[in-house]
Order: structure tokens, then sequence, then C-alpha cells
């Protein structure tokens, strides 16, 4: 096995130019983002919310899973495993200790960034890497599974429920159903997520693992540590997911062991990421705007059917194959992902 | 410059998207009751949701039929349908919406961990569920106001069992020292299987329990082996339906000659069981919670179920249908479409003629649960499902021991 | 960087040709000592460990004909084929449809979905995968993979519902070994395993067909260089890894109560299988897939449910650390 080299395709490497106007111009659109966001509550309404929930946390989890997987250039596919020990602690700690959801996501995010340093430390110290890597990540976020499953201290398969206080709490992060800070908290978490990225990215650390992950032994040769530059990529990625993994628990007051490390969590984490253009800052949020409202924009149009007969004959399904068929049609046509390839038209233009 | 034109058209199309869904959101009509049913309408379980969905709205049909609501000016109910898709997280999504869209009562959902889910839903709402299928304890232990459950739950399906179970071997004489338990994994069979034991134990019985996980369960040989290598008295099978149907053809298939006698079973009392079984099936016992075959007005809406959706109306099915009644039956009490006011009628509720065998209406204690619930026992019988014990829901003589 | 890639799997699935013969006499002499081992000190009573060890093997046979299929495709595509298991279930369902309403017997519907599924594996590699797998992406084909698997699964819940269903089987009875019961169809399924993975071994090795996916398996650039229709050989061999789930389809087809998700805990499982018993190599896969269903059911003896399978997951992974070639690989 050679894995001197990482099978992801690369993603050029900014003009250095361009660089601290580029910073610029992503600090600027974060802000405006920033300003979206917390507006966006004010107009829609309280369905509208959960959707957009559910698609903030699928972005938290994207750019979680990009700093590793797109810039670390160390595909995951056991992303549960971090999303899942963010959930879990978060509520054991909040059940058994009264802590605040505010400390309790905080511990699992270290929690979480020091186990992903322990696996991804294992994993390169024996030299796994393209798809061993993924197979072996996917095995421990199994095996967090299983445990989960088995273990008395978190309820076996039951899972944890978190206490309904009954009064309004930004402490405590519970708040009436449909309170705005439902959608504000994970917002400001995305744009601190978003904020991470942008500065990393630019950061020392972020260009070696970006060098690492273009060329390895280029990079070992210039004095480069590839090992530390890539532990940090995947403490921080960790990090962030387990925040994802947390807030996840807060809002929908329970945590499972299939909801936390089941292998659909570790697909959510990668989807929004590949579909908007793995290691691009943006890329994870368009992904995610995309697949967060569109599962339920499908299974909006095939509501309401004429008969239940017909809806048992015929749609039960659709939406998802729908969305299936979808997914498929975006990778196979947009390959750098939705927003790298709009990105790569542009600068061509103006290239031209 | 280029990533904020990106980003801003990303966001643009991201609320005409958003924007798109809201259009069709809305309910009925105001005059219409709508209530809200979450099942799982796709993923694994989707065949068990669409039948207990569809059992739902036929209630809505049939109350709507005989007049709606009638304190309420013959105010006609209306069914939105949530698909939970087997996962507690879509599961709380659309019973949000359904509450969002004006639903007065939630009814569902088939699973515990989703029911658990939807229940905070309801809770932090204000709007009443009503349990019509989810087995686990732990849902109603959190202390929540506005959750009611019709079915028994776990412990008390594996208590009532082993009474049921005594009963059954003091009828026939014989002498019940040694149970082997099979039970799947997880709180479900843990749970039915934790307050079977210690019934049992309290009555000097000994269990040897025997468990298996669902995934990858292809073959039970070696599961049924175990349980019969303590030379029991009985095999006591707890769990889904898949594994039940291996778990009775591996008892065939090694000879067995002990009796099966299913807990909270998925398959031993399905209608579908016998023709899928064959002889392994037969004389089989099955304790769970039933529709009550006895009831005219079961078979009644049972066969126009069947002549509608083509498939046999199993328990769950009617128990979504029971649920859709007992909120209809609230909104008549309370004669008022304030999800409060429904719940408060509901706790108070009496149900008079329940469609399941229970041991009386419908009325739910303190903790939500139905206090009436209870399990009866069924036995195949020439490829037939009968109620074999106790006596008074009786259609067929119980056979005991069968072989 | 494209033959970079295949070049560092193919030397693992390479190898086991021509070094096949020792590891497995190795691994079986090993794996013979240890259930003896379980016999004498195990503590348990031997007609129980006599029946766990024969549906322990005949379970890995069932593991073993899935595996097959994923050794090719994730061994010499380097695909990681998420639909493996949604494709064992719609072959479960070609082979149900077959039987119920054409009255076809199962084992002749075997047959008949054999070419089907040949020519559905065909179709995916040449318009869906070709081009991301010359490519030497891993998450595209991933990625394409888990929407095949989502389309097929809820395209079959569409067209079956989601109801359990049965396939009439067609040999009743069963065979006691030692006081063990083995049902036929289980033990037919064991031996249509090995008959499998024999016509494949001969494939590989014996045509030149065979020949040439070796060759593209070990470089595809120069296989190319040399005349080899690569994207063709790609197409053939993910064709040929979806008619081996054919065959698996059709033989647990009789005891297996199908459902739309019915294969999905075969994907996780096979990538264990193929893991261990290193990539590309057929004897491998069964070996692995035997291993497997021995630890599922010896260790539910000392283990409840679950635990096995953590025991398996705690192997894969030691596996995948200290020796990624498999069990049965060699280290290049």
């Amino acid at each position: 096995m050679k894995q001197t080299e990482t099978e992801l395709p690369r993603v050029a490497a900014d003009d250095p130019r361009l660089r601290d106007t580029d910073l610029r111009n992503s600090l600027i659109t974060l802000g405006v983002l920033a300003v979206v966001l917390a507006v966006l509550p004010l107009v829609v309404n309280e369905r509208i919310e959960s959707i957009l929930v559910l698609t903030l946390i699928f972005a938290i989890m994207g750019v979680g899973w990009n700093l590793m997987s797109g810039f670390g250039g160390l595909f995951s596919f056991g992303h549960a495993a971090f999303f899942g020990v963010g959930a879990y602690t978060n509520a054991y700690l909040v059940i058994e200790y009264e802590l605040s959801p505010w400390i309790a996501m905080i511990i699992g995010a270290v929690f979480a960034a020091a186990i992903g340093t322990f696996i991804a430390f294992l994993c390169l110290r024996y030299k796994l890497a393209g798809a061993y890597f993924a197979l072996a990540t996917f095995a421990f976020a199994q095996m967090f599974l299983l445990l989960a499953q088995n273990l008395e201290f978190l309820n076996k398969t039951d899972g944890l429920s978190l206490p309904i206080l009954g009064e309004e709490s930004f402490w405590h992060m519970q708040f009436r159903q449909g309170n705005d800070w439902y959608v504000w908290i994970p917002s400001g978490l995305l744009v601190i997520a978003l904020g991470i990225t942008i500065l990393y990215a630019r950061s020392r650390p972020g260009r070696y693992v970006q060098a690492a992950r273009d060329d390895e032994v280029a990079a070992a040769s210039l004095g480069i540590n590839v090992m530390r530059t890539r532990l940090v990529a995947v403490m921080l990625s960790c990090a962030v997911t387990a925040i994802a993994g947390a807030y996840y628990a807060q809002y929908y007051f329970f945590v499972g062991p299939e909801q936390a490390f089941g292998t659909h969590v570790s697909v959510q984490a990668i989807v929004p990421a590949v579909l908007g253009g793995i290691g691009t800052i943006w890329g994870p949020l368009v992904g995610a705007l995309i697949v967060g409202p569109l599962a339920e924009y499908i299974k909006e149009l095939l509501r309401d059917p004429p008969s239940y007969l017909e809806f048992l004959q015929g749609v039960s399904g659709l939406d998802v194959a729908v969305y299936a068929v979808l997914l498929i049609v975006i990778v196979l046509f947009m390959r750098k992902g939705i927003y790298g390839t709009l990105k790569d038209k542009i600068t061509e233009r103006k290239n031209q | 410059m280029q990533k904020k034109l990106s980003l801003a058209s990303a966001a643009v199309a991201s609320c005409v998207v958003l924007a798109a869904c809201s259009g069709g959101g809305g309910g009925g009509g105001d005059e219409e009751i709508v209530i809200g049913a979450v099942h799982p309408l796709t993923g694994a379980l989707a065949g068990e949701g669409a039948l207990m969905s569809a059992g739902a709205k036929l209630a809505v049909e049939d109350i709507n039929e005989a007049g709606g609501i009638e304190c309420l000016d013959g105010a006609q109910l209306s069914l939105s349908t949530g698909d939970s898709q087997g996962t507690a997280a879509t599961g709380q999504t659309e019973a949000q919406r359904l509450v969002d869209s004006g639903a007065v009562a939630l009814i569902g959902t088939y699973q515990s961990d989703v029911t658990q889910n939807v229940a905070s839903v309801a809770e932090r709402a204000g709007v009443p569920l009503v349990i019509d299928v989810a087995v686990d304890d732990a849902i109603l232990e959190q202390g929540y106001q506005n959750s009611f459950r019709i079915q028994p739950n776990a412990s008390s399906m594996g208590e009532d069992g082993a009474t049921a179970l005594e009963g059954i071997f003091e009828e026939a004489g014989e002498e019940l020292s040694t149970v082997s338990y099979i039970h799947i994994e997880g709180a479900f069979g843990e749970s039915v299987f934790s307050a079977f034991e210690e019934k049992a134990a309290a009555d000097g019985i000994d269990v040897n329990e025997v468990t298996y996980a669902a995934a990858n369960f292809s073959d039970a040989t070696q599961v049924v082996s175990r349980a019969l290598s303590s030379d029991p008295d009985i095999v006591v099978v707890t769990g889904y339906y898949p594994d039940s149907l291996l778990i009775a053809s591996a008892l065939q298939q090694l000879g067995s000659e002990v009796d099966v006698y299913g807990i909270a079973n998925g398959a031993f009392d399905n209608t579908s069981f016998p023709g899928d079984a064959g002889t392994a099936g037969d004389g089989i016992l099955s304790a769970n919670y039933h529709y009550n075959m006895q009831n005219e007005r079961v078979e009644d809406i049972r066969s126009r179920f069947e002549e509608e959706a083509g498939e046999p109306m199993e328990t769950a099915a009617v128990l979504s249908y029971q649920a859709v009644e007992v909120i209809a039956e609230a909104l008549q009490e309370s004669c008022d479409t304030d999800p409060g006011a429904v719940r408060d009628a509901i706790a108070d509720i009496e149900v008079d003629d329940p469609l399941l065998a229970f041991d009386g209406p419908i009325t739910f204690g303190e903790n939500g649960e139905n206090e009436n619930a209870t399990v009866i026992v069924t036995q195949i019988a020439d490829g037939q499902i009968q109620q074999v014990f106790p006596e008074e829901f009786k259609t067929a003589d119980l056979t005991f021991p069968t072989r | 960087m494209p033959q970079h890639a295949n070049a560092a799997e193919s030397t693992s699935a390479a190898s086991p040709w021509r070094q096949q013969a020792r590891s497995p006499l190795l691994a079986a002499g090993i794996v013979i000592l240890a259930l003896a081992a379980i016999y004498l000190f195990g503590n348990r009573d031997s007609g129980l460990v006599t029946q766990s060890i024969v549906s322990g093997l005949l379970l890995g046979g069932v593991y073993a004909l899935v595996s097959i299929g994923l050794t090719l495709i994730f061994g010499v595509l380097g695909v990681v084929n998420f639909a493996h298991g949604a494709m064992l279930t719609l072959a479960l369902y070609f082979v149900y449809a077959l039987t119920t309403s054409a009255g076809i017997p199962v084992y002749l519907s075997t047959l008949i979905a054999v070419p089907l599924m040949f020519g559905f594996g065909f179709l995916v590699q040449r318009l869906l995968l070709n081009k991301l797998t010359t490519e030497g992406s891993h998450e595209g084909p991933l990625l394409i993979t888990l929407g095949l698997q989502l389309l097929i699964v809820n395209t079959l819940l569409m067209v079956f519902g989601g109801r359990p269903v049965s396939v009439p089987g067609s040999v009743d009875g069963s065979l006691r070994v030692f006081g063990a019961v083995a049902t036929y169809e289980r033990l037919i399924a064991f031996f249509g395993a090995l008959l499998v993975a024999a016509l494949l071994t001969l494939l590989l090795r014996r045509t030149s067909f065979g020949m040439s996916i070796r060759s593209v398996a070990s470089n595809a650039q120069g296989a190319a260089l040399v005349g080899v229709n690569v994207g063709r050989v790609y197409a053939m061999t993910f064709g040929i890894g979806a008619a081996c789930v054919a065959v698996a389809g059709g033989l647990t087809a009789p005891f297996t109560s199908l459902t739309p998700t019915v294969g999905e805990s075969f994907t996780v499982l096979a990538f264990v299988i193929v893991v261990l018993g290193g990539l590309g190599s057929v004897v491998g896969a069964i070996t692995g897939g035997l291993i497997i269903g021995l630890v599922q059911t010896i260790g539910a003896l000392y283990l409840p449910g679950t635990g096995a399978l953590l025991l398996v997951f705690v192997v894969f992974v030691l596996v995948l650390l200290f020796r990624p070639q498999g069990l049965f690989g060699v280290r290049p």
C-alpha cells in the first residue's frame, strides 16, 4: 500500500496575491450571512424554523467534516462518532449534573476532539489512507453505536431524554416552542464554525495541512510536521461536529444510539460538503441549504394524496427516491460541488 | 466578490424553497377539526405505518359520516398525516408541522423512540398526544401531562403475560417450574422480560434468559437450541415479526416438543403469521393486547378496512382507529377545539366500548397510562387465530399442552 | 494519481491469487484449535457448541456469498459500494417476483436473476461510476452508491410495500450433523457459496477476461496502454459482483423474511469480511465470512446479543491497523 498520496481531488491553492482581499471578502460574506440568519427567524413561520434548525445542524456538521476531510484530506466516514459523543456528553451532563448546556457543549467538544485525535493518530500512525481511513473511522462509529446500545449509564437503547423545565432560560437553553432563540443559537454556532474555518484556512497550520493534503512528501521535505498539522485539523473538525451533536440533543430533548451514532449521521455530515464543494469555505453551507429543505420540499409536493388507497399503492417512498435521484445527478454533473463549480465558472469568466 | 454573489444567490434560492414549502402547509378549512397522525410511512416499518395511518383515516371517515362532533354543530374531522420515516428527528419535525398547521391533538407513532420525541413536542406545545402503539415504559415516566397511552406498556405486558401463563398451566393441570425466555435486545425486549421475570421469580419459577440482536438475525437455530438446552416447560418469545417467524421454524426444525408462548410478540397474533409459518405455527400461544374479536363493531370496522385497503386490519391499525375515537369523544365532552381543553377532557375520559379486549373502559391514570389496558391470550388453531384465555374473551377452547 | 490509488489496492488484490494456499490453511488451523479449546474449557454444553458451530458456518456461508461480490467491486474498482446490501435486497425481490407471480421455482428464479443483476451492475458502473472510478475519486462513487441505495430501497417500498413477505421454499427438511440441525436450504446456500467461489476463482485465473481484470486491478493505465478496454472491464467487474449478489439473494431467499431494508445490515458486515479476507481475494472472502459467522454464534454463547458484534468491529479495526492487506494478503 502506498499511502503517500491522498485520493481526494485537489482544490487549487488560492493565488497568494489574492489572499488578503480574499480574507476580507470572506469575513464580509460571513457578516452578511450573520445578518441574514439573525433576521430570518423574524420573517418565517414556526414550521419553517424547524426545517431551518435542521438545515443549520446539517451545515455545522458539514463545516466540521470539511475541516478534516476537505482541508485536511482525511476522508472520514465516521463523523457520527463525534456528533454522538457531543450529543451524549451534553445530554448526560445536563441530566446528571444539571449543568448548563453551554458548558456541557464545550466539555463534549473537548471530549470529542480528544477521541477524534486519538483515532486519527492511530490511523495515521499505521498509515491508513483513502478508503481504508474511511472504513476505519466508520468502524469506530459503529463501535460507539454498539457501546451506547449496551452501556447501562447511557440508558442503553432507550437513550437519554432531557428534562423539560417549563420556564424559558437562556442559560439552560430552553425556550417556548417556536422561540426564535432556537434558530439564533445554531445560527451563532454556525457563524463561529465558519469563522474558525476562514481563519484556520488562512493560518499557518491551515496552509500546512492543505499542502500536506496536496503532496505529503513535498510538505514533509519542507519541514512540515505532517502528523501534527493533520491532528490539529482533526481536533477542530471533531469539536465543531460535537457542537452540532450537543445542540441536536438540546433542540430535540432526546438522544438515542441511532440518532447519535447511526450510519445516516455520518452520511449527513458528508453530503452537504460534497454537494456544496469539498475543501471550500462556503461549500458545506450551500450543500446544507439544499439538503436540509429538499427532502421536506419534495415531501410537501407529494403530500395530500387524493385517497389513502392510492397512497398505499404508490406514493410511500417516492419522496426519498426523488431525493436519491437528485443526489446522484448532482454528484455526476457537478463534481466539484455546486459552490465549487459556480466559483470555477465565475473565475473562468473573469480570466477571459 | 464572487463569493458574496454565489452566497447571495444560494440564500435567495433557499428562501424560495422555504417559501414554497410554506405555501402548501395550510391545514383544512375553518370548520374542520384537524387531528395529526405521525407514523412511519417510509423506511423499514412503512408497512405497519401505512396500515395504522389508514386505520386512523377510516375512523375519521366513520365519525364524519355519523354526523361529526355533535356538540360542535356537527363539525367535521380531518386527518393530517405525517411521516416519521422511522426516525426520531423526522418524527419531531413532522409533529411540529402538524401542530403548527392547527392540529388539536396528535396520535402516533408505533416506535418508542419516535414517540418519546413526539411526546416532548406535544408537551411543549400543550397539544395532547394519544399514543396508539409504543410500548416503552419510559415514554410516560417523564411526568408529561399531555401524553396518553391506550395500549398496555412493556412492563405491564410482561407481568400480565406471566400471570396469564400461570393461569394456563393451572387450567391444564400442568406444573410450571422452568421457563426459557427468548427476547430481542434493547429496551422493548428487556423491559417486557424483566417484568415477567420479577413476577415469575416471586412465584418460584426458574427463568432462563436468551437474547438476540435484531441486526443480522437470519438464523434462529442457535438461539433456539440455547433456549432448549435448559429443558424448559415452555419457551417464551418476545420479538418482532421476522425474528419470531425464524424462531418458530427453528423450533420445529429442532424437533422441539415444548410449547411456545409469545408475550408482546409481533408475529404470533398477526393474521399473516399462520400462513407464513405453516405447521411451525400450530398451537402457538400469544399474550398481547389484541382487538376484541367478539365485538361486532370491531368485526364491521375490520371487514370494511380490508375491503378498502386490501389488507387485513391488524391490532395496531385498530389502535389508531381507537385513538381517533378517544380524541373525538374528548372533543364532544369538552365541546371545545382548544388543545388544552381537549387534553383535560382526555384526562377525564371514559370510553365505554373499547375495540380492544381490555379489562374495562379506557380511562387514563395520573401518569397517562390506560388503567384497564391488558393482554389476552390467543392461539393458532387450524391456521386461524383464536382468543382462548381468559374465559370472558374466549372464541375457541384452549388446547394445552399441544405437543 | 488514479493509478497510484489503484496500485495501492491491487498489490493486495493481486497477491492472494498467488499466495493464497498457505494463509487460509493456517487460519483454519487456528480456528479449529480455538473451537477445540471451547469444547474442552468453554464450560458450555457440548451439543450447544456443536449447534453453534454448525449455525455459525452456515451463517458464514451466507456472509461469504454476499462478500464475494463486494471483494471484486471494492477490491478491483476501489468503489466503496454503499448500495451492496440494497443490491442484495433487489435480487431477493427479483426472485420473489419470479416465484410468486410467474410460479417459477426459487432456484430456477435465481438463475434468471443472475443475468438481470449482472446487467444492472454493468449499467450502474458504466453509466454512473466509470468516470469517477477512473479518476480515482472515493467520495464520488460513495455518494453515488449512497443515492443508489436510497433509490433501490424506496423503489422496492413503492412497488412491494413495507410488510414482510416470504418466498415459498422448495426444499423442506433438514439434516442432523453430530446432533446439530442444518436445514437443506441453508446447506444449499452454503455449498452454493463454495461453488460460486470456485467458479469465480477459475474465471479470474484461467480466462483471458480474468487476466484483463487482474491487469486492470494492478495497473489500469498500463492495461489501457496494451489495449485493454478499462471502462468495459470495470463495468464487467461490477456486473460480476452484482451477479454474485444475485446468487446470494436467490439462495438465501427461501429462509429470509423480505422487507425493502432487509439487505442493509449486510453492507457493513460485507465490508468487514472483505477487509478481513484481503481485498480482491475470493478465498479470503469465504474464509472471512466463515470466521465472522463463527465469531457471531460462538460469541453469542458468552456475550449477550450485540456484544458479539462489538467483537467483530474490534477485530476489524485491529486488522485495519496492523494488517490492512487482510488476514490472507501479503504486505507489499
